[in-house]
């Protein structure tokens, strides 16, 4: 069975106490490589000694523990090896005793503390190496994820057969790490638990718990407002769906009689100005980006065809994204309100409406966030001036710089959802009366009608964005929460599997320190 | 033949049911719709709209914007629309004093026709509540 263990405590008792080793190394390697070679040296672990090196007062019956923690977990099967650097008080050569521990899986309803016990007191009298006064047993305890893994592993061989504990030694004497050809074990990368003390966890826990609570309450928040604003799309639609059936029956009517509406007015297009409408704040997946990235789209098509441009930017991340490319001209900055009313409409139109009429550019677009609905939203162009049922604009040169790059156009051919709309338009010209009387002259009906279809159409599209931007932050928002809630589930688990393993450690420290002194 | 009325403002649907008689304020004079009136199309002024309801007489502020009736059918496009009753005359009556003193305060010709328009709405809109009372 292959588990995480999350850290391995090993205790190396020593039944000199004089004759104590200065380092232990514990690698580890697996028990299925030929040589038993280590594979990955852990490095020199920290060493806690639970007693005093040199303890005296309990002469043989307590010896000396180290406790070795090595703090990298390791998936199993564990294989562990310690070297003992001995001796380096009485002026020996270094030996290095390699112990290698294989660790197998044993059945806890067989291991009680009595049979442990035996263990240790067995194993001390039979050494190694001859010049190893010490000589080690090691009870290596690993904390598992699965707590019934309880470790417990000897140097001798020969115990095998006395104990019921199932467990392997092999002896490789002067053994040196650096000899090693095998690479670390791969198996190390693939399974990469997180790393941290109890205490981090909790914290960890805690920030993700916090985190969450914050993208809850994002979600829910922009929850009741997207379907406020979506009330607003909806409530604003008959009046743009009206507005535009009716300027387009009038501009019908009007196109026998000869009159000259500045708006209509489509001239050879040499400058087009981009509205494109932003939200103010981030925190909505890629809302922000899909759109601003439509605009530089839209502005390299733009510059292909060699025609001038200029950004009116509306919302703050579109202002501070423009203001950080200073080499695209922005004609306004404005500001998107919490809920787009009328008034924010009448400061863009008003903006769109002068730089056409003063025939500085010759075009405007609206770039905008469609809203279909609640997971879904796109961003579009529509062309919002020269007012025009056909928008059908060419250039000096020919090149049709309206119809087929109009998005709003284009996609009723591909998508229902706008075809609709558009039928909408059609559908609803028969039902106008052809006897149509003008009750004052025409150009004062359309100047007082131009100017409202112009702010509609900027107020349906800040709403449309408005909705889609929520619409984006509730998913975002879900999203979050739903990762916020899968890492603390995680992290509770690796949590509550640590403080298991550090509470089967202690207890198997007392029990073994208690086995000992008897 | 009954009248359909229907009142549009971006925000909202102001009115939509059916009516026995309007008076509409246009940009060329108020102007009555009975039922079967010729269709029309006309630009609304800043005004007043009455609305007869049986026997009963409402009023409501209009901003400014279009109106088409044709085939007993009258629909109103408007920048804002208020009813009567909705308005708060205190509010209304203090938004009017302001207005007329910014009118007097007023420079420059921008200025000015913003000053007389904002006063055209305050009055309208006090206009509104007193045709009631």
């Amino acid at each position: 069975m292959v588990g995480l263990t999350n850290c391995i405590e090993i205790y190396v008792w020593f039944t000199d106490s004089l004759n104590l080793p200065t380092q232990i190394f514990v690698e580890i390697g697996s028990p299925k490589s030929n040589d038993h070679k280590c594979q990955a040296l852990v490095g020199k672990p920290s060493i806690k000694s639970e007693q005093p090196w040199t303890h005296q007062k309990q002469n043989l019956l307590s010896p000396p523990t180290v406790k070795i923690v090595i703090p990298k977990p390791h998936p199993l099967p564990l294989f562990l090896s310690t070297h003992s650097s001995l001796g380096s008080r009485e002026s020996h050569p270094n030996p290095t005793q390699h112990i290698t521990i294989d660790i197998v899986e044993e059945d806890k309803t067989s291991q009680t503390p009595k049979e442990r016990k035996k263990t240790p007191s067995s194993s001390q009298q039979h050494k190694p190496k001859p010049y190893t006064k010490t000589h080690s047993f090691a009870i290596a305890k690993t904390a598992m994820s699965c707590s019934n893994l309880t470790m417990l592993v000897s140097s001798k061989p020969s115990l095998s057969d006395a104990s019921n504990l199932s467990f392997r030694s092999v002896l490789n004497p002067f053994q040196l790490p650096s000899q090693n050809s095998t690479p670390p074990t791969p198996s190390r990368s693939s399974v990469t638990p997180l790393q941290c003390g109890l205490r981090e966890l909790r914290t960890r826990i805690e920030s993700v718990k916090n985190t969450q609570k914050i993208t809850e309450a994002m979600k829910l928040v922009a929850a009741a407002k997207v379907r406020r604003a979506q009330e607003a799309v909806v409530n604003g639609r008959p009046f743009s769906e009206t507005l535009v059936e009716v300027l387009y029956n009038i501009n019908e009517q009007l196109q026998t009689e000869d009159i000259d509406v500045p708006l209509t007015k489509a001239r050879p297009v040499k400058k087009v100005a981009l509205v494109v409408c932003t939200g103010d704040r981030g925190l909505c997946g890629g809302y922000n980006n899909f759109i601003l990235k439509k605009a530089e789209a839209r502005i390299a098509e733009l510059k292909n065809l060699g025609l001038d441009y200029t950004v009116i930017s509306v919302g703050k991340k579109g202002n501070s994204y423009f203001l950080r490319r200073p080499y695209i001209p922005v004609d306004k900055f404005l500001e998107g309100g919490t809920l787009p009313t009328a008034k924010e409409a009448q400061a863009i139109a008003d903006d769109a409406f002068s730089l056409f009429v003063s025939e500085e550019v010759d075009k405007v677009e609206l770039l905008y966030t469609k809203f279909v609905s609640l997971v879904k939203s796109e961003p579009v162009i529509h062309t919002l001036l020269p007012l025009s049922p056909k928008g059908e604009i060419c250039d000096i040169n020919g090149v049709c710089v309206d119809a087929a790059e109009d998005e709003f156009f284009r996609l009723t051919t591909k998508e229902g959802k706008l075809t609709v709309e558009r039928d909408v338009v059609r559908t609803a010209t028969p039902d106008f009366s052809p006897i149509l009387q003008f009750e004052q002259d025409p150009v004062q009906i359309l100047d007082a009608l131009l100017p409202l279809y112009l702010n509609s159409q900027i107020l349906r599209a800040l709403q449309e964005s408005l909705a889609s931007e929520l619409a984006a932050r509730m998913s975002a928002m879900s999203n979050a929460t739903d990762n916020a809630s899968e890492l603390k589930k995680n992290l509770s688990t690796l949590y509550n599997r640590q403080r298991q393993a550090k509470i089967t450690g202690e207890i198997l420290e007392i029990v073994a320190g208690a086995n000992a002194l008897v | 033949m009954t009248l359909n009325l229907c009142v549009l403002t971006p925000n909202r649907i102001v009115w939509d049911s059916e009516v026995k008689e309007i008076i509409l304020s246009t940009n060329s004079g108020q102007i009555g719709i009975l039922p079967n009136h010729a269709p029309i199309a006309t630009a609304v002024d800043i005004g007043i709209l009455r609305i007869r309801l049986n026997d009963q007489w409402l009023t409501m502020a209009l901003m400014g914007g279009f109106a088409r009736i044709g085939s007993n059918e009258i629909t109103i496009l408007v920048n804002d629309a208020e009813k009567g009753s909705d308005i708060d005359p205190q509010e209304a009556q203090q938004t009017l004093e302001i207005a007329e003193a910014n009118l007097s305060k007023a420079e420059g010709k921008r200025k000015t026709i913003e000053a007389n328009l904002a006063l055209r709405r305050a009055r309208t809109r006090v206009e509104a509540i007193n045709m009631i009372s």
